[in-house]
C-alpha cells in the first residue's frame, strides 16, 4: 500500500533526518509552540522572527483557517473524504481530529514524503474507531502516482476534499499550477479543494522569507493573491473566496488581524 | 481497574502542577532580576532549594508561593490565586505513594511523571515495556531484579507494575509509542510459554488507537545498538519540557535541560524512522511467536 523507507539522501544514518539544516516542518512547529523542533530549527526561526516577528500569528492564524475549513467541509459541505497533502508535525487540531469531531466516521488519507512526518503520524495522527486514517509516503511532484493511490483508498465515485495547507510555496508557479491542475482534474465532481499560503503583500515578511531561502532549508515562495485566485481556476469559489486566513468564515469571536497569509476553498461542479 | 474513591486529582497526581508552578515562579524570579539566593532567603531555604522547587521536584508550602510572590512584585490577585491553588494541587498525594515501602524515591518521581504524561516514547532494547506486560513476564522480570527479596516483596512489586497499566485503560490515557528492539521479542524471559502470552499481549495492546509499537529488527537499527533503553515523557502544556528518563541498575536519570533533550529526541526519531512502520508490528510479533 504504502512505500516504505525510499531511499534518502542527505543523511549519514539513512533515515531521512538531518539536524544540521532547518527544517520547514520543525521551525513551523516551533513558531506554533511545539516541542518538536532542533536548535537548528530554532535558530533559523528566531533570526525569521527578528525581522517578521508577525510569522507566529501567521502561523497560527493560518492553522486556524484549516480548522475553520475541515469543519466547514465535513459539516455544512457533508464531506467524508479528505485528502490532505503535506502533513506536518502534529500540531492540535489535526484534519482527522477537526473532521471526526464533526462526522466520526470521516476518513483521512494523509501524505508526506519526510520519513520524520510520518513516523509522527502513523504514531499519533491515528483515527477514531468509527472512521479511518492512512498514511501514504508520496511526493506530490508526481500527483499521477498519490492519486493512483489514494483511489485505493478513498471512493472517488464519492465527494473528496483536497487540502494543501502551506505547501505550494515550496514551488515555482511553472511547477506549482500543473501539480494542482492534475489533482484537482483527479478529484471527483463534487469534490472539494482548499489551500493557504504565504502571501507577498508586506515587506518584513518579504525580506525575513529571503533570509529563509538563503539558509539551506527548502526555500519557499511568497506569492500576490493574484496568483493564489489562478490555483482555483475551474472551480466555484465558496464565499468569500480568494482571501486573508482571518477573513475566511471567521468564528464569531475572533478578533480582527491583518495577516499576510491567503486562503480559499473551491468546488469541483 | 481504578477504585471508585480515587478523586481525579489522585489519578492526575501532584507532578505536573509542581512543574507548571515551578516553571511560573522561575519566570517571575528571573523578571524581577532576583537571584536565587536572595529568593531562598526570602523564604529561610537554600539556593538548592529553589531550585528544585522550580524544576518541579517537590512539593510546595502555600506560605512560601505567597511570600516569593510578595518579593517579585506580583500583586494581580487572579495570577496569586491561581497559583496558590497549584500549590495546593502540587501537594495532593498520587496514587502511588501507598507503594512507598517498596519504591526508590526515583521511581515514585517516574510514575508521576508517567500519569502526568500526555505522549510517552520509549525505546526498550531488553525488557518488553512495563505498560505492557503480562503478570507472568512481570513476576520474571521483577524476579531477575529482586531475586532474594521475600515473597509478599516481589507480589507487591508485580502488582505495582500492573496498576500502572490503568493508566492505559483510563478516560483520558496518552498516547503510548515504543519502538522495540527484535532482541527483546525473541529473549524468552520466564520461559518459552510465558514469553508467548506476552508477544500475544503486545499483539494486543498494538491494536488500542493510543498504542503504538514499531519493532526494530536485527537487519536494522544502528541507533538501536548505539545507546540503551529510555524514555521521553511529554506534558500537554506547552510551558513544560519534556523528560528524558534512563533507568540504571541502582538509581535514575532525569533530563529535562533543552540540550539534552533534544539529542535523546532526535535518537528517538532516527530509532522510529528506521524502525519497521506500526502496520506490520502484528505480523511480525506473529512470526516470532510461531518460530518460537
Amino acid at each position: 500500500m504504502t512505500q516504505e523507507h525510499s531511499p534518502t539522501q542527505g543523511d549519514t544514518a539513512g533515515t531521512g533526518i538531518d539536524t544540521t539544516v532547518p527544517h520547514s516542518a520543525r521551525i513551523w512547529n516551533y513558531w506554533l509552540g511545539g516541542k518538536d523542533n532542533y536548535a537548528v530549527d530554532r535558530e533559523a526561526g528566531d533570526q525569521y522572527l527578528e525581522i517578521f516577528p508577525g510569522i507566529k500569528v501567521v502561523a497560527r492564524s493560518s492553522r486556524g483557517f484549516l480548522t475553520r475549513a475541515v469543519r466547514y467541509l465535513a459539516g455544512e459541505a457533508g464531506i467524508r473524504q479528505f485528502l490532505d497533502i503535506g502533513t506536518g508535525l502534529p500540531t492540535a487540531d489535526n484534519t482527522h481530529e477537526v473532521a471526526q469531531r464533526v462526522a466520526p466516521d470521516s476518513k483521512i488519507v494523509y501524505v508526506d514524503n519526510d520519513p520524520l512526518v510520518l513516523a509522527h503520524a502513523r504514531a499519533l495522527l491515528t483515527s477514531l474507531p468509527a472512521g479511518v486514517c492512512e498514511y501514504l509516503d508520496a511526493d506530490i511532484r508526481n500527483p499521477e502516482a498519490i492519486l493512483d493511490v489514494a483511489a485505493g483508498l478513498l471512493d472517488f465515485t464519492r465527494p473528496v476534499a483536497l487540502m494543501l495547507m502551506g505547501i505550494m510555496g515550496h514551488f515555482t508557479d511553472e511547477e506549482a499550477y500543473p501539480i494542482v491542475d492534475r489533482l484537482v482534474a483527479g478529484l471527483p465532481s463534487g469534490g472539494y479543494f482548499a489551500l493557504y499560503d504565504g502571501a507577498n503583500t508586506n515587506d518584513a515578511f518579504n525580506q525575513a522569507q529571503e533570509g529563509y531561502n538563503n539558509s539551506g532549508a527548502v526555500p519557499y515562495h511568497l506569492r500576490s493573491p493574484e496568483q493564489f485566485t489562478r490555483f482555483f481556476r475551474g472551480l466555484e469559489m465558496v464565499e468569500p473566496g480568494v482571501v486573508p486566513v482571518p477573513l475566511w468564515r471567521p468564528d464569531p469571536d475572533a478578533e480582527p488581524v491583518e495577516i499576510y497569509s491567503y486562503c480559499g476553498v473551491g468546488r469541483k461542479p | 481497574m481504578s477504585s471508585d474513591d480515587e478523586s481525579p486529582a489522585e489519578i492526575s497526581g501532584p507532578t505536573v502542577p509542581r512543574m507548571i508552578l515551578g516553571n511560573r515562579l522561575r519566570r517571575f524570579r528571573e523578571g524581577a532580576a532576583i537571584s536565587p539566593d536572595r529568593a531562598g532567603w526570602e523564604i529561610r531555604a537554600s539556593r538548592s532549594k529553589i531550585s528544585r522547587m522550580e524544576n518541579g521536584r517537590v512539593g510546595f508550602k502555600e506560605r512560601d508561593v505567597t511570600d516569593l510572590l510578595d518579593l517579585y512584585g506580583i500583586t494581580d490577585s487572579e495570577t496569586r490565586q491561581s497559583l496558590t491553588s497549584l500549590a495546593r494541587q502540587a501537594n495532593a498525594p498520587g496514587w502511588w505513594t501507598r507503594y512507598g515501602d517498596i519504591m526508590t524515591d526515583w521511581f515514585e518521581e517516574y510514575l508521576g511523571l508517567e500519569t502526568a504524561a500526555s505522549v510517552i516514547r520509549t525505546f526498550e532494547l531488553q525488557f518488553v515495556n512495563g505498560l505492557f506486560q503480562t503478570e507472568a513476564y512481570a513476576r520474571a522480570v521483577t524476579l531477575l531484579g529482586n531475586g532474594s527479596a521475600p515473597a509478599e516483596d516481589i507480589d507487591r512489586r508485580v502488582s505495582l507494575r500492573l496498576k500502572r497499566q490503568d493508566l492505559l485503560g483510563g478516560p483520558n490515557p496518552p498516547q503510548v509509542w515504543t519502538v522495540v528492539d527484535e532482541g527483546a521479542l525473541r529473549r524468552p524471559v520466564g520461559g518459552r510459554a510465558v514469553m508467548r502470552s506476552q508477544l500475544e499481549q503486545l499483539i494486543e495492546v498494538a491494536a488500542l488507537r493510543h498504542v503504538t509499537i514499531q519493532v526494530v529488527p536485527f537487519s536494522r537499527g544502528g541507533h538501536a545498538a548505539a545507546g540503551g533503553s529510555f524514555t521521553v515523557l511529554r506534558f500537554s502544556d506547552p510551558d513544560v519540557p519534556d523528560v528524558v528518563y534512563i533507568e540504571q541498575l541502582t538509581s535514575a536519570l532525569y533530563l529535562d535541560k533543552r540540550e539534552d533533550v533534544d539529542h535523546y529526541l532526535e535518537v528517538m526519531n532516527h530509532l522510529s524512522t528506521e524502525a519497521l512502520p506500526p502496520a506490520q508490528t502484528a505480523r511480525f510479533l506473529a512470526e516470532i511467536i510461531k518460530e518460537m
